[in-house]
């Protein structure tokens, strides 16, 4: 039985025109990028056009991915600087700092009610602010790949860890907090 | 134990985050990205393709012009200035010898990959792989 390629055969695959092979790495990371962005953005059309935009830039620059780099982390970076690039433009755009929360209209604590503990754990990563969802939202895709996850936000390694465990502290209290609020 | 032991047990936390479902990604979205990439259809025509027609229908264009406005006497004498000018270009040694080296640095030129743009700089810092 025929090993499936690796990303990286994949990739060289490509350069030399194989359309199939880019499909296939699009096949398998489209939903993992879709859910990094859909994280950061909250907003199912942003996330969609910056996971396109993800593979689209990725393609045109298929060229300068490292050999022996994870095409994964490369992926995953470019969807990340794409998030942030929108959500700096709607910062912009809003004239003022947007507010951590996906809507503020109604609380993660309030919209938790009634929902299952998955639920309650999405809308709690929701709830924490921008840098720890996407540290948390990482952990989520990639484990414990802690170096890949600093390569992809572009951080220290350290910086990587201590968000992280930042981040489940709020992740924590939050649902700590969602229990009190459902009893 | 400190915060930074990547060592430790998951714990239910840990276990309940890397436990959770994708988002489901809206529909047709694969295929739009496949669309916008690898299955992008091929332009009827290439750049060099395109230079060629719109090369020639000016000439067509200013063949038309010259036929209606003055004749053929005024065409029959432009290209016989032209290939007069070209064939004494052509029968000078200095000329060739510099169309010559255009077309060796050229060649040499074409002989070098070029690069991607890099794209616009993120708010923040990244990982120099990222395009």
């Amino acid at each position: 039985m025929k090993a499936a390629p690796e990303d990286g055969d994949l990739v060289a695959m490509t350069l030399q025109g194989n359309s199939e092979a880019f499909a296939t790495l699009v096949e398998r990371y489209d939903r993992a990028v879709y859910h990094l962005s859909y994280r950061m953005l909250h907003n199912v059309e942003d996330a969609r056009d910056a996971t396109q935009e993800a593979f689209f830039k990725a393609f045109r620059s298929l060229r300068t991915f490292r050999a022996g780099a994870k095409f994964s982390t490369w992926i995953f970076a470019i969807s990340y600087h794409a998030c942030c690039d929108r959500l700096a433009r709607r910062k912009h755009d809003a004239g003022d700092e947007l507010p951590d929360r996906a809507d503020p209209a109604r609380g993660p604590e309030q919209q938790a009610i009634a929902l299952d503990e998955a639920s309650r754990l999405r809308r709690a990563i929701d709830a924490l602010p921008e840098k720890y969802r996407a540290v948390i939202t990482l952990f989520h895709l990639q484990g414990r790949q802690y170096e890949e996850i600093a390569s992809v936000l572009g951080l220290p390694l350290g910086t990587v860890k201590t968000h992280l465990f930042r981040a489940k502290e709020q992740l924590r209290r939050l649902l700590d907090g969602m229990e009190v609020t459902e009893s | 134990m400190t915060m930074h032991d990547a060592d430790r047990p998951l714990d239910s936390l840990d276990r309940a985050i890397l436990g959770l479902a994708l988002e489901e990604p809206p529909l047709g979205l694969r295929s739009s990205i496949l669309l916008a990439t690898a299955y992008r259809p091929a332009p009827p025509f290439s750049f060099l393709e395109l230079a060629l027609l719109g090369a020639l229908g000016a000439v067509a264009v200013w063949f038309a012009a010259l036929l209606v406005l003055g004749g053929g006497s005024l065409f029959v004498h432009t290209v016989t200035t032209i290939a007069a000018v070209a064939t004494a270009a052509l029968s000078n040694g200095a000329t060739l010898a510099w169309l010559a080296a255009g077309g060796a640095t050229a060649l040499w030129l074409s002989l070098f990959t070029v690069s991607q743009p890099v794209a616009h700089a993120s708010h923040r810092s990244g990982p120099r792989n990222v395009p």
